[in-house]
């Protein structure tokens, strides 16, 4: 069966993840578990995010490609409380 | 477990932030210290807390927190994986990104709110969910299908792994719809499929990969070329 090409982006909690599986191309984001692609309302950094992931899908020529993104997380919003 | 004096023990204290006594998905890591390594991030976090009383910045603690989960997920020397990967596949973009149809798939546990929920259960709360995580370990996962125009109000999220109030407050965290939609509109892909695809990732791996090829195969036949994968 022909595959699919992807791209991954993880948190780097997981990065050895994506070394053990071989991912073909995976974004590692240095943020915490549960936010890959950034904190809540920053769309500034979680288009960063998805741009440096298309671009990796793009234009990666091998397997095992891992991109890790330099930005620490930092919130700009206060997440709503649940409402249970 | 109690000392001989019927006081909790500091190892059953930390271990009690994973599916305890005292769960806290965010410090569910705190299992994977051994007892030193617990009290070393304990002491530290008190540290970051009391300068807070006089630096409102939260930035320290945020990075002590991501520090600390790297650190104990990290795979501990000479401890080898359960797993054996025999291959590493790796398929080229057969033509342009500008004019691929791209898919989204999330294993972050989003699901409509008028669909079934990933569990048998109507109306779980998250606390109910991640009671839950012995049963969703044993069970086969349910692919739920997001429309790609569906209103983030419409969705709800439930996960029995990990923390959801940031997915919770913004989907785009691990289900970023609407920025894919803005990469089709600036050309930057070719679309993006009418569905998006999400599951919670906590569930047998061998029903897991049970259910996978039929998932491929759907896919496909609704035009997807090319993935965008958000493991949470």
């Amino acid at each position: 069966m022909e595959g699919i090409p992807t791209v991954v982006v993880l948190v780097r909690s997981f990065r050895h993840v994506a070394e053990e599986m071989g991912y073909p191309r995976a974004v590692i984001t240095r943020h915490p578990m549960g936010r890959p692609l950034g904190p809540p309302g920053d769309t500034t950094t979680q288009r960063r995010v998805v741009a440096t992931a298309l671009d990796l899908l793009a234009q990666a020529t091998t397997g095992g490609t891992i991109i890790e993104m330099d930005d620490p997380y930092r919130p700009i919003t206060q997440p709503k409380q649940l409402a249970d | 477990m109690e000392d001989a004096g019927g006081k909790e023990l500091f190892e059953d204290f930390k271990n009690s932030f994973s599916y305890g006594s005292r769960t806290d998905l965010s410090f569910k890591f705190l299992k994977g210290l051994d007892v030193d390594e617990a009290g070393e991030f304990f002491s530290a976090l008190l540290d970051e807390v009391g300068g807070l009383l006089d630096d409102p910045s939260t930035e320290r603690l945020v990075d002590l927190v991501y520090r600390w989960q790297v650190r104990a997920y990290r795979p501990r020397p000479g401890v080898k994986s359960s797993y054996v990967y025999d291959d590493r596949p790796f398929q080229v973009l057969g033509k342009p990104l500008s004019e691929t149809t791209l898919g989204l798939v999330t294993s972050s546990g989003h699901f409509m709110s008028d669909d079934p929920p990933p569990t048998d259960a109507e109306g779980l709360n998250q606390q109910q969910t991640t009671l839950m995580i012995d049963e969703f370990l044993r069970r086969a996962p349910h692919l739920s299908e997001i429309p790609t125009e569906a209103s983030t109000d419409d969705l709800v999220v439930r996960h029995p792994g990990y923390d959801i109030r940031s997915v919770s407050a913004d989907p785009e965290v691990a289900l970023p719809r609407s920025l894919l939609v803005e990469a089709e509109k600036d050309g930057r892909i070719g679309r993006l499929s009418s569905t998006v695809y999400s599951f919670v990732g906590v569930c047998s791996q061998g029903r897991l990969r049970n259910e996978l090829d039929s998932w491929i195969d759907g896919w496909k036949s609704a035009g997807i070329e090319a993935l965008f994968l958000v493991p949470v």
